[in-house]
């Protein structure tokens, strides 16, 4: 499991611990705040917990703290390629 | 400060998510015409539990009601508290244009006799089934019996005060009580309430403790207070939201007043101890009455707390009767709750709803099931009573031994003395 995470899976899982329904592209072309989005500390706490347990790895701390999608996602998958 | 007159706290909006109607006049129909809703516990892992009849929410859809992104961080118990309130609100016609401009004239107060069993259950499981990676972080607060003030509050931008009130079944009389006190301070807006989901494996199982629990299978026979056929209580979910706002407010932007939470108070008598209770819930009513300063012959009708339990309805028949004095044997005394089951804190708060609803129709909707009454007591049976009603009473106690007693004064008749 050494792909990076794309904002299709990021999407994805906004919607499994968040209940928010973003389209992928959205994420991608806008960078909305997770404020905005709708995605509060305890839904971003759940997306970094289910990554890590999908990926067995853990993420940086400071990923929970996150402002933005794409803030997030250079996070994690920085962390994923030094893991890898 | 300048009030030509004190504030009052009346009911200008009510919503109800009950298992006799997810709306408000679904309930009221249900109650007045003595239907019984009551039947087999269906719920997932609870089909099997000694708990046989229970009043079920069945025709609520949380998806059509609530977001998703609140839906996935609440309960059961909060999903009915943010749809009864938005039902409490537009029926107050508090939308979020007359709220947003001061959200700090709006707060929240609710009760709840246990929390989110069921969010809890799911999250235990991952727990103790997969480890503590697996368990979300919402559990942190969607079992907690505070959420639903929590939740209404963030998702309709309310700011005022904010208070959760932690006091056993009789917590539901409590809320309103305390609704009421916040806006006599001042506060011109308060949604207040109980909701309840104990329909859950692990909350079933935490019930079958209670002695009074009723696992009669039957359902015309689970539950029937007053009766020498008395065997105990069936418990429901779902409940009530209101609005109560100050009254001069409230005329001021042309809302109806529909009542006003007129007297209160609260008494403790212990745990089951229900030959205790008549003194404490005795005192209750004096209490409650001396605050709305009414005469006991000025109640036109008792909503009776009816446990099911033979001490317990005992009881109950004495406290009124001490407490009201010959008027107690006379005054009409009803419990629609042996329709649709008792929803713990929100039983009495669904009993409110329906003694405002009772005062504005002239009707007192009757006590399904309940035939042949072994108190002295004037229960009203099989169909519904035709009566002027001013003034209301409604009672409550919980298992843990509280006791609450709470007046009601019809909108018109409070607004022209």
């Amino acid at each position: 499991m050494t792909d990076r995470i794309t904002v299709e899976e990021l999407a994805e899982l906004m919607k499994k611990s968040a209940g928010v329904t973003v389209a992928p592209e959205e994420l991608g072309l806008h960078n909305p705040g997770f404020d905005t989005l709708g995605v509060d500390s305890l839904g971003l706490l759940g997306i970094v917990g289910e990554l890590e347990n999908r990926y067995g790895t853990a993420m940086p701390p400071d990923a929970e703290r996150s402002k933005t999608p794409r803030q997030f996602l250079d996070l994690v998958n920085s962390a994923l390629m030094t893991g890898a | 400060m300048s009030e030509p007159h004190p504030r009052r706290a009346a009911i200008t909006g009510i919503g109800v998510v009950a298992p006799n109607g997810s709306t408000t006049e679904t309930f009221w129909k249900s109650a007045k015409e003595g239907i019984c809703v009551l039947d087999r516990v269906t719920r997932e892992g609870c089909e099997h539990l000694p708990l046989r009849v229970a009043g079920e929410v069945r025709d609520f859809d949380p998806s059509a009601a609530i977001e998703e992104r609140f839906l996935v961080q609440t309960d059961r118990f909060t999903h009915f508290a943010m749809a009864a309130a938005d039902l409490a609100l537009d029926d107050a016609r508090l939308g979020r244009p007359e709220t947003d401009g001061s959200p700090f004239s709006v707060g929240v107060v609710t009760a709840a006799g246990s929390g989110g069993g069921e969010f809890g259950q799911r999250e235990l499981q991952q727990l103790w089934g997969k480890g503590s990676r697996f368990v979300g972080p919402y559990q942190s607060i969607a079992w907690f019996y505070a959420a639903s003030t929590g939740q209404i509050s963030i998702r309709r931008g309310f700011k005022g005060p904010c208070s959760v009130v932690a006091s056993d079944e009789a917590g539901g009389l409590d809320a309103l009580a305390h609704a009421a006190r916040a806006v006599r301070r001042g506060t011109d807006v308060i949604v207040t309430g109980s909701t309840e989901a104990p329909l859950a494996p692990y909350s079933v199982v935490c019930q079958l403790g209670y002695a009074e629990l009723s696992t009669e299978a039957d359902p015309a026979r689970a539950y029937r207070p007053f009766t020498s056929a008395a065997c105990g209580f069936v418990p429901a979910e779902g409940g009530a939201m209101f609005v109560v706002e100050d009254e001069g407010t409230a005329l001021a932007r042309g809302a109806r007043v529909q009542a006003l939470l007129a007297g209160h108070a609260a008494t403790f008598t212990g745990a089951s101890r229900w030959e205790q209770s008549r003194e404490g819930l005795a005192h209750a009513v004096r209490g409650a009455l001396a605050e709305a300063g009414c005469a006991p012959e000025e109640i036109d009708v008792v909503f009776a707390d009816a446990l099911g339990v033979p001490e317990a309805d005992r009881a109950e028949a004495l406290a009124i009767a001490d407490a009201l004095g010959r008027h107690g044997t006379r005054v009409p005394v009803t419990a629609p709750k042996t329709g649709i089951g008792r929803g713990y804190g929100a039983a009495a708060v669904l009993d409110t709803a329906a003694a405002v609803l009772a005062m504005e129709h002239g009707l007192i909707p009757p006590t399904p099931n309940v035939y042949d009454v072994c108190h002295e007591l004037d229960l009203v049976t099989g169909r519904a009573r035709l009566a002027e009603l001013r003034t209301a009473l409604v009672l409550s106690r919980g298992l843990m031994g509280s006791n609450s007693a709470l007046v009601l004064r019809h909108g018109a008749t409070g607004a022209s003395s």
